[in-house]
């Protein structure tokens, strides 16, 4: 009986180390129920997914970063391929999940409801956001360009996805929302090659229009800014109350147009006073009456001969 | 001659124009401003110890408006002269740094005004070869002289009062006491008017060569095309 008692007490020794291993990590514990072949096939699928989907987005990203750079400005660019970015980094997130076999549809529709929620908190977001792809795909102005928006005219800074910075001509930074821009009258000043400079000018009754007129002709052929194809244009705008109004409008080219309204303005102020022509301005004529004292006494008021009153 | 860490100054003194029509005329001011006025233009100078001046043509487009316009039947080709006027260029060591015109200079749009060009305006004839008035035009040394070739191609007569000179792709070759560029092709057609340097014209017999052209012709063109594709797509 000896012997068997010996073997006896030998097994449990030989076991020994085998057995402290499933001790630490058990055949029932959640590491063996995790660590199963199926587990396994469902991490490299989802490696594969993500790593597949990085390299198609990078791909698509870097294709579309040397289309944009040709064909668009930068920021115009820049806009597009983040979008596709992040919508390729979409597709990568939910072709993981569906690799790793989770249900989509719960998480979809949890999204969904997220989204709505999302929807509402970010409306002005989501609004200016849009409205910039119209102002974007538009084309009303570019970086660089002189707009003027609601009495505001800047240099446009930047068109950025959800508002235009403008540059004032006294160097402010002012930041218009897009959804403000799609719905404001927006005038684009430098989109063409010239611009017209158009001045209202008021004469007196008794300047001689056509005369006036040789010299406003005169005025501007001699300019050098003025150009001389498109011609100047003239018209009498009617008698105003105060003289008789003129329109006249010079040609210039959009970069010197600055320069030439202050040049045009200081040659019609001289050349008007050089050749006598008044401008006109609004004046008030009072005619006094005679005021009785006494029976027949009558005190002459002085009469003013004209008094102007602006 | 100007030396390394010499300033250069150079000012435009134009006639002055009548400033009225009763018939006054002011004296001349001779007297110029003194050298710290701003109206004087200075370029600080390298290591070159001189620099040329030269005649050039203006940085704009020439649009040479003809004193009599014409008309030019369908398919008919016309063989003639016109003078633009020159600049004077200040050259660097070969590098052009400025240019003054010698008269006021006048600008003009050629083309509408939402796609047009702005020009260089000025007045010109268009003249036979036979016409009195060339040989005085051709000792004029403010003047280029441009041997031109109209031809209408469309299929109505087109009433030629402008002519636009693209003066960076032209050179400007001197020949005795005249100046001359490549000969020109105006082509008319149906679309447009186009210039172009005519291919079939030899050069001018013992001509030096003063002035090269800026841009050639091909590359004015993509720099053309390019610019009409950003404004028709305005990327």
């Amino acid at each position: 009986m000896e012997p068997t008692t010996t073997l006896a007490e030998a097994a449990p020794q030989a076991a020994a180390p085998a057995s402290r291993f499933w001790d630490i990590f058990p055949t029932d514990s959640l590491f063996d129920q995790m660590f199963t072949m199926d587990t396994a096939l469902k991490l490299i699928r989802v490696s594969l997914a993500i790593v597949l989907g990085l390299i198609f987005v990078g791909l698509v990203v870097a294709i579309l970063r040397r289309m944009t750079r040709k064909r668009m400005d930068s920021r115009t660019g820049s806009l597009v391929v983040k979008v596709a970015q992040y919508l390729g980094y979409a597709f990568i997130v939910i072709n993981a999940l569906d690799a790793a076999q989770v249900n989509l549809s719960a998480l979809l529709g949890a999204a969904g409801i997220a989204g709505i929620a999302l929807g509402f908190a970010a409306q002005t977001s989501v609004s200016n956001f849009i409205s910039g792809i119209f102002i974007v795909s538009e084309k009303t102005f570019a970086n660089g360009d002189v707009i003027s928006v609601d009495g505001t005219a800047g240099l446009v800074y930047s068109i950025d996805a959800i508002s235009v910075k403008l540059r004032t001509f006294d160097n402010q930074l002012i930041r218009i929302p897009n959804e403000t821009l799609i719905k404001s009258k927006v005038a684009n000043i430098t989109r063409f090659p010239v611009r017209r400079l158009n001045m209202d000018i008021l004469i007196t009754y008794d300047a001689d229009i056509e005369r006036t007129v040789a010299i406003l002709k005169d005025i501007a052929a001699n300019s050098q800014n003025a150009l001389k194809n498109p011609e100047p244009v003239f018209m009498v705008t009617g008698f105003k109350d105060s003289g008789i109004g003129l329109f006249f409008g010079v040609w210039y080219a959009t970069s010197e147009w600055f320069d030439g309204n202050n040049a045009m303005y200081i040659a019609v102020k001289k050349r008007f006073d050089a050749e006598g022509i008044e401008f006109a301005f609004p004046t008030m004529t009072i005619y006094p009456k005679p005021v009785a004292i006494g029976d027949d006494a009558t005190i002459p008021v002085r009469q003013p001969r004209r008094k102007k009153a602006v | 001659m100007a030396g390394e860490g010499d300033i250069l100054a150079a000012m435009p003194i134009y006639p002055r124009m009548p400033a009225d029509t009763k018939g006054k005329r002011e004296k001349p001011n001779l007297s110029l401003p003194p050298l710290n006025d701003p109206l004087w233009t200075r370029f600080y100078m390298g290591k070159e110890d001189g620099y040329d001046l030269v005649p050039a043509y203006p940085p704009l487009p020439i649009c040479l408006r003809l004193k009599d316009p014409f008309l030019l039947p369908p398919g008919a080709t016309l063989e003639g002269w016109v003078f633009s006027r020159i600049e004077a260029s200040i050259l660097v060591n070969g590098t052009a740094i400025v240019s003054y015109p010698l008269a006021i200079p006048f600008k003009t749009l050629y083309g509408t005004p939402d796609a047009g060009v702005v020009c260089r305006f000025e007045e010109a004839e268009f003249l036979a070869t036979a016409e009195p008035v060339m040989s005085s035009l051709n000792d004029d040394p403010r003047f280029v002289a441009h041997p031109v070739r109209l031809k209408n191609t469309s299929a109505v007569p087109v009433m030629v009062s402008e002519l636009c000179i693209y003066g960076e792709q032209l050179s400007i070759f001197g020949q005795e006491s005249l100046m001359i560029s490549e000969r020109l092709l105006f082509l008319f057609s149906s679309s447009g008017v186009r210039m172009s340097l005519d291919g079939q014209a030899p050069l001018p017999p013992g001509a030096i060569t003063i002035a090269k052209p800026t841009v050639s012709g091909e590359e004015r063109f993509i720099v053309r095309s390019f610019e009409l594709f950003k404004a028709i797509t305005r990327i």
